[in-house]
């Protein structure tokens, strides 16, 4: 027994032409708004404020640049200390002690269980009158989430911004500094805008030991609920977090080496 | 051949849509972007990421010149044991696990200060350009933070007492001066917690080693 195929549905000419129609008014719509922005963008962009623009632009290429560089010089160096033609047993305990310091100073790539959070300005209409500042993520929430992190058992943070990957991830280390600028965060003096991706390594339960700890239920959990700052956080079987890059040489001070002691 | 063209016509017409809309949702995200920054934002911006990228110059300096004395050791077929134990110092003093010597400031705080005060103060002199940090006698590593204990502030798992000393090297006047700078830390805690400072600058300060063990249980090197 065969069945008969329903005749195929076409459109008549005059549904095409409405469905052409209409799509081209939506492209002029939204064309118009386009060009609208755009001009609305450059008409505020002065002469001087172009040459900043450029030369702000000129600094962060030089700094990726320069961050690219320093871990290629890394693993040059690395390498050279793995491969001495001295002493085997001596350089192998150098080798385990200097592997170890890294580690503990940050500076090595590191992977484990953790988390992720991510915390946004608020979205919420700043009421009239009121200043817009406390609506916007600060130097301090950031300072508060890793302090609040490290109290909870983190051994190993880093933060990024833009909702960028980890790549342009900042290590926080023994001199990692958390400030304000305008209305980005420096965090190592790289400049980060938000949304802010904090990640973390830690043994199991670290989210829940974040969320229940004084430092970050004192400020940061009220300015959320107050302000409404955009916060979500997921634990994560395994994150992968990247080594400090950044001068670890002292200027001002020396090592005090063990034959000093 | 009617139909072919209308569908041919609507897939382009949905297509451009498209395009426009996202470029137009991608334009009224939020981001922030450098035009959005005043002159005297975009002048800060310049200074602080132009000041970053000498402390990254001076870091790759480093590493080359680094790399130049293994190339000659090994050209010369010398152990470079001496030049890895003086990169292990160097490593280790960074981190906090080797003791330290060199100028700075000593900043002493009296008063009902608390644990936020203490991390801000940290954080003060982090961004003043402190290359180590000690507080009383507890050096200040990654994870060093104080907490409220049962009931005293602790660092590592050691209490402080009512009058703590801050020991930082780096620049004694680049320290000083951002600790002493209008409307900074200072000025809001004398305001807020009624804490007193005193600011030192010294030429001979030691700050010990980390006494906490800083070896990760759960996070691991990748290879």
């Amino acid at each position: 027994m065969s069945r008969r195929l329903p005749p195929r549905r076409r459109l008549t000419r005059p549904q095409w032409a409405i469905s052409v129609g209409l799509g081209l008014a939506v492209i002029g719509f939204v064309g118009a708004a386009q060009w609208n922005s755009s001009l609305a963008r450059t008409e505020f962009i002065t002469s001087a404020q172009r040459v900043l623009i450029s030369e702000a632009e000129q600094a962060q290429r030089q700094q990726e640049t320069l961050g690219a560089e320093i871990e290629a010089a890394d693993e040059r160096v690395q390498a050279f200390q793995e491969q001495d033609a001295g002493s085997q047993a001596a350089l192998q305990a150098l080798n385990d002690e200097l592997a170890a310091a890294r580690l503990a100073g940050g500076l090595d790539e590191v992977r484990g269980p953790g988390l992720v959070m991510e915390i946004a300005d608020s979205i919420r209409p700043v009421p009239e009158g009121e200043s817009g500042t406390p609506y916007l993520v600060l130097a301090d929430d950031l300072r508060d989430i890793v302090t609040a992190l490290w109290a909870s058992g983190a051994e190993a943070i880093t933060i990024a911004g833009g909702g960028s990957d980890r790549i342009d991830a900042e290590r926080v280390a023994a001199t990692t500094s958390i400030d304000g600028a305008g209305n980005a965060i420096l965090v190592n003096e790289a400049r980060l805008t938000p949304p802010y991706r904090i990640e973390a390594i830690g043994a199991d339960g670290l989210l829940d030991r974040f969320l229940t700890n004084p430092t970050y239920l004192s400020r940061v959990a009220r300015r959320i609920e107050v302000y409404g700052l955009q916060f979500a956080h997921e634990a994560r079987d395994e994150v992968t977090l990247p080594a400090f890059i950044g001068n670890t040489r002292m200027r001002w001070g020396a090592p005090v080496s063990e034959s000093d002691d | 051949m009617a139909g072919r063209i209308a569908q041919i016509s609507l897939f382009v017409v949905a297509g451009i849509i498209g395009i426009l809309l996202v470029g137009q949702l991608r334009s009224q995200a939020p981001a922030i972007e450098l035009s959005t920054l005043s002159a005297q934002e975009l002048s800060q911006l310049i200074e602080t990421v132009s000041s970053r990228n000498v402390e990254l110059s001076d870091a790759l300096a480093d590493l080359r010149e680094q790399i130049r004395s293994y190339e000659l050791a090994e050209v010369q077929g010398q152990s470079t044991l001496d030049l890895t134990e003086s990169e292990l110092e160097r490593i280790a003093a960074f981190g906090g696990l080797r003791p330290v010597e060199g100028q700075g400031v000593i900043l002493t705080v009296a008063g009902p200060f608390d644990a936020t005060a203490v991390n801000d103060l940290v954080y003060e002199l982090r961004g003043a350009g402190a290359e180590a940090i000690a507080v009383d006698d507890i050096r200040i590593t990654a994870p060093s933070v104080a907490t409220l204990g049962t009931g005293v502030i602790e660092i590592d798992g050691t209490p402080l007492g009512p009058t703590i000393e801050i020991r930082a090297i780096g620049s004694p006047d680049g320290l000083e001066s951002t600790l002493r700078r209008p409307g900074g830390l200072l000025t809001l805690l004398e305001q807020s917690i009624d804490a007193q400072f005193q600011i030192e600058q010294r030429t001979d300060l030691e700050l010990p080693a980390t006494r906490r063990d800083l070896a990760p249980q759960a996070a691991r090197p990748v290879e």
